[in-house]
């Protein structure tokens, strides 16, 4: 059943997309916009290809899959966003681009649309502080890849009102996802909760306590985790690991319970990122 | 803490063979240590026993945590009670094997293991040599192990070793998180389970292996590293000396 209402999603890299994804799927409207013309169309296609992955593999119908190409619209003006009920920004996490986006969407926007930030790093209150309305800016921190992982934090500034938080829940909910509320602190939760699993094995690891492998066996079998510390950092990045670690450890003005670790600053000098790089603690290559 | 009823010594003997067990502590290991030897048809004695049987002891586990100067106290009586060769398995959730072994006049036979939950459930358990550990020792740990059908993981000797240092770790940052009113103990359990796939939520985590247990290793890592980053959170502390130690107890960051 189609719901009337508009979630305007600002870029359409993969947060982006994948936010524009779920929310096309549930039968809201969806403006994606992004910068250059040509990255937004190829981007949509591809979104509009896991649509037909998803006919593929009988999780989706030929219509419902019709329905949930007609949902998305792309638009490279922020202008186009006025009568969104909500905007979702998850352009490059920038602050400087970000506090660009939400002045600009605070001047076209109608005095009722929220507007949310997929920042993982940086703080809401700051965002929201350079728009005219703090207590309707809000933090939807959505998970990789979001088609599939069930969580999203709703993020509370110091300003945010509790019903901007309750429609952000309401809206989360639509979209088939487990929204959990959080205060507005360096990480939130998961992504500061975490920092051990990667931080202390990366110290285990560089006191030749125990190598690589043995770490990674060893939080599978006596854990229960799905993956070792290491080799989630190679699926993840390990760029992308040690960016989040610098960026909590910067949040927490150098706490030494998330100081980074030089071996993984190596990883990522020397451009060993990982699987996407052929190589990151273990070897991908054929 | 006092909770083992032989006060303080398990001694489980074979009805088949020669080779005798004891276990020294008041942990919640010990008794599931203990449970474990029970359903293998073990016999559980009493500290009389000890004393009057010491030729037949093969093998001391000791699993003394949180109370250092107890650890030592039980290990230099242990040392005291069985001959000079007797193997003894030592728990190094809170202190290195080294230091453990020092405290003993023959610290060569003295292996530090750890396990953070019960001793029924590990498949695995990581055992790490003293730097004045003999070979011949971890052998013995090697087929003791065995016998109770556990893979060994031999990993180098620090307080907490692997597992129970990273898991004590993340528990500490979610205890951190909720004592500031980041979000509630059930919201930081949901979103790591749903935003990070962990198999359990960290603070429920917690109530399972014991708060007490997690504590000693956390102490453990400051004491022996001395780094502010091992500084157990205030309200895991607090709880320990409230006695809410989890499931254990019937309270912990949950009711049981």
């Amino acid at each position: 059943m189609k719901k009337d209402i508009s979630i305007g999603v600002i870029g359409s890299g993969t947060m982006g997309s994948g936010i524009a994804q779920i929310t096309a799927k549930h039968q809201l409207n969806v403006l994606l916009f992004d910068v250059e013309k040509d990255v937004l169309s190829s981007n949509i296609k591809r979104i509009h290809s896991r649509f037909d992955r998803l006919v593929e593999k009988g999780k989706m119908s030929e219509d419902e899959c019709e329905d949930a190409k007609k949902n998305i619209l792309p638009t490279t003006k922020l202008e186009e966003m006025a009568d969104c009920a909500f905007v979702i920004e998850a352009a490059p996490e920038k602050i400087d681009v970000k506090k660009e986006i939400f002045k600009k969407l605070d001047e076209v926007c109608g005095e009722h649309t929220i507007l949310a930030t997929n920042t993982s790093s940086f703080s809401v209150t700051e965002i929201g502080s350079i728009t005219n309305r703090p207590d309707r800016v809000a933090g939807m921190h959505f998970f990789n890849p979001v088609p599939l992982m069930p969580l999203v934090e709703i993020v509370k500034g110091e300003k945010t009102s509790q019903q901007t938080i309750d429609l952000l829940v309401d809206l989360g909910e639509l979209v088939n996802k487990l929204p959990v509320t959080c205060k507005d602190t360096p990480g939130f939760i998961v992504n500061r909760v975490a920092r051990p699993y990667y931080n202390e094995a990366l110290k285990i690891s560089n006191e030749r306590l125990a190598s690589i492998e043995q770490i990674d066996k060893i939080m599978k079998v006596s854990g229960g985790f799905k993956m070792g510390p290491f080799e989630l950092q190679d699926l993840i990045g390990i760029d992308i690991n040690y960016t989040t670690t610098e960026s909590v450890y910067g949040g927490f003005f150098g706490d030494s319970r998330f100081r980074p670790s030089y071996d993984q600053q190596r990883k990522v000098q020397a451009g060993t990122l990982g699987k996407k790089s052929g190589g990151g603690f273990y070897n991908y290559e054929a | 803490m006092e909770r083992n009823q032989a006060g303080g010594f398990i001694i489980m003997k074979p009805s088949t063979d020669q080779k005798t067990l004891y276990v020294v502590g008041s942990e919640m290991i010990a008794g599931s240590i203990m449970k474990d030897i029970e359903k293998k048809g073990f016999r559980l004695a009493t500290k009389e026993e000890l004393e009057r049987e010491r030729q037949n002891v093969d093998l001391v586990i000791e699993t003394t945590c949180l109370d250092l100067e107890k650890k030592k106290a039980n290990l230099q009586m242990i040392e005291a009670a069985v001959e000079e060769s007797t193997l003894i398995l030592s728990s190094v959730l809170s202190i290195s094997a080294t230091e453990s072994a020092s405290f003993l006049n023959n610290p060569s036979r003295l292996v530090g293991f750890g396990i953070l939950g019960s001793w029924e459930e590990a498949a695995l358990v990581e055992v790490a040599p003293a730097l004045q550990t003999d070979e011949e020792y971890l052998d013995q740990v090697s087929n003791l192990l065995s016998e109770f059908d556990k893979e060994m993981e031999v990993v180098q000797d620090e307080a907490g070793l692997v597992f129970p240092r990273i898991l004590s770790l993340i528990i500490n940052e979610a205890a951190f998180a909720l004592n500031e009113g980041i979000a509630s103990a059930s919201e930081i359990d949901i979103a790591m389970m749903k935003g990070t796939n962990y198999p359990m939520g960290p603070l429920a985590w917690a109530d399972k292996v014991g708060i007490d247990n997690v504590y000693s290793v956390l102490m453990g890592l400051h004491r022996s590293l001395g780094e502010e980053r091992y500084r157990p959170a205030p309200l895991i502390r607090k709880m320990v000396h409230a006695g809410w130690l989890g499931e254990q107890t019937g309270k912990g960051f949950y009711e049981t």
